[in-house]
């Protein structure tokens, strides 16, 4: 039997442990972020506050076009995101209620194509792309990824989740499917169509392979690719990179913070992807 | 079928000759592709690679989410604030993520010069050192999987219901004990699916390996210690130019996934 003592001991490892885990979480990001603010000439040494400055991230919007950078990545989510709402939640609405020949079948497709791997259908959706003129285009990166059959899936679940009483009974009331859909069922399910538009954010937001093989004109990079180019850019101005760093990860990490209980459980019963 | 297509597409290229600036020029020259890849050393080597990369993840990201994700759900205080800091890095982008890696690994570098102190390896720029490389990449993506793996296992454990703990407690059962012989039997299934999904990520590794050697020519570098799969399918479509062969490489990619896929299917029933 555990005496006070070793209870008390064993909260200090435990507590331990989780420190140095949270510690090991946080300091790369904690370190691109003061560093972020040196100036080139104090790094690798630590300054105290009062020597910080922002002359990095003025450095880093006077030599790259980062503001460019943001509008593309900001609206191509952006689209991504309005175009997943619409068509995952239509297709996971219909998956869920209404009955037509082949359901069953497209629901098993749907299954079967979540874990297929991006990487493995790349060169046919280059094709595509390619013979459609749309390389350095907005729409190369928004289009093809606006149906995905994870949030399929998840949508097909929200949906089943709902007592059908309520439909039905709208139904009954003289109301069409159309008319059942937008104000009894969408209403019901918002909080997995905002988990949706989270996830669909964030994949799109941090997407590196797709925009980095479609775009080949810097005017048309997204945050990641630029970030990416700045490394042989600016490869000795190890500060500067790291105001790229911290300009691509905030407002994700923002997001994150405000949002995490729609996101976090999303990807411990299903998400593993993206 | 807007799913289909590629894949379909992705099979039928395998089998034809496609360069990446001529693609309306497409001819069939059946097993031509999968005949090359049988005997080319560069694709023996990516898969070595890659599976080198998989036993050296998996295990490492499975242990380590599980130990912490029990000692999380065994802690009264500080648990959602514990589960964001560690969920975080998987929030960030791979090219960030590498790119701050890159920093603290340069020789000289914080984290370079810690392991050359503690571990007695040498302090060098770890991504530029070929058999430093792979390890680097192992660190980075490591990093960034643990957090959701973490979540995943707390929500297994949260199941498992407390009178099986307080039940070993009572026989005398001590912290090791309990974590032995209660937690890790009941999340038996997490733990299956998290190895396999583990498996099936870690075998599309791209994006780090990609950072480390975009400033280079060649894809791979250092000296191909970095050449995965992916990277070797990449290579050799938007490098080499050559479609039909990357695509017979994703077929083989795809063949893979779905072995996986299929043994965690067969393990569904037990989830539920």
């Amino acid at each position: 039997m555990s005496t006070p003592r070793t209870r008390l001991a064993g909260k200090v490892v435990k507590y331990g442990v989780l420190i140095v885990g949270a510690v090991v979480a946080t300091g790369p990001i904690l370190f691109a972020l003061y560093t972020s603010f040196e100036l080139p000439a104090d790094y690798p040494r630590l300054v105290s506050f009062g020597r910080l400055t922002l002359w990095n991230y003025r450095y880093v919007f006077d030599n790259a076009p980062v503001l460019r950078w943001y509008g593309n990545t900001a609206f191509v989510t952006f689209g991504v995101i309005v175009g997943a709402v619409v068509v995952n939640t239509l297709a996971g609405y219909a998956l869920a209620r209404i009955r037509y020949p082949g359901r069953t079948v497209t629901f098993l497709v749907v299954l079967a194509i979540l874990m297929v791997p991006l990487q493995a259908i790349l060169i046919p959706l280059y094709l595509l792309v390619a013979q459609l003129g749309w390389l350095n285009s907005y729409q190369a990166l928004i289009i093809p990824f606006i149906a995905n059959p994870f949030l399929i899936f998840l949508m097909r679940q929200s949906f089943q989740a709902l007592p059908t009483d309520l439909e039905e009974a709208a139904v009954i009331d003289g109301a069409g499917r159309f008319r059942s859909f937008f104000t009894i069922a969408v209403p019901l399910t918002m909080s997995g169509i905002a988990t949706q538009a989270l996830l669909a954010g964030t994949w799109t937001w941090n997407a590196f392979m797709i925009p980095v093989t479609f775009t080949t004109d810097p005017n048309h990079y997204m945050l990641t690719v630029g970030l990416n180019s700045l490394q042989s850019q600016f490869y000795t101005l190890t500060t500067v990179q790291m105001a790229g760093v911290v300009l691509l990860t905030v407002p994700i990490v923002l997001m994150f913070l405000v949002f995490q209980r729609l996101i976090v459980p999303s990807f411990a019963t299903a998400g593993i992807r993206g | 079928m807007w799913f289909i297509y590629p894949i379909v597409e992705t099979v039928i290229l395998a089998f034809q000759r496609v360069n990446l600036f001529h693609f309306s020029q497409r001819s069939y020259i059946g097993l031509t592709n999968f005949r090359q890849l049988w005997e080319d050393p560069a694709f023996h080597h990516s898969l070595f690679i890659t599976l080198t990369f998989v036993v050296l993840v998996v295990p490492a990201q499975t242990v380590v989410a599980l130990v912490l994700a029990s000692i999380l759900q065994s802690v009264g205080f500080g648990k959602t604030a514990f589960r964001t800091a560690f969920f975080l890095p998987y929030m960030t982008s791979t090219v960030a993520v590498t790119t701050v890696f890159m920093k603290l690994f340069v020789e000289g570098g914080p984290l370079s010069t810690a392991a050359a102190r503690v571990l007695g390896v040498s302090n060098t720029t770890w991504y530029a050192y070929p058999s430093y490389a792979l390890p680097f990449l192992v660190i980075v993506y490591v990093y960034m999987y643990i957090g959701l793996y973490v979540v995943v296992f707390m929500a297994g454990i949260e199941n498992v219901p407390a009178e099986l703990y307080e039940a070993a407690k009572v026989d005398g059962a001590g912290v090791f004990q309990r974590f032995r012989h209660v937690t890790v039997p009941s999340v038996r299934p997490h733990v299956f699916f998290v190895v396999v999904a583990g498996f099936i990520q870690a075998v599309q590794i791209f994006d780090q390996a990609y950072v480390i050697a975009s400033s280079g020519a060649i894809l791979g570098s250092p000296a191909g210690a970095t050449a995965t799969l992916v990277i070797f399918l990449y290579q050799q479509a938007f490098r080499l130019n050559d479609l039909g062969y990357g695509s017979a490489v994703a077929v083989v990619l795809l063949v893979i996934v779905f072995f996986g896929m299929a043994l965690t299917r067969r393990l569904l029933p037990e989830r539920s």
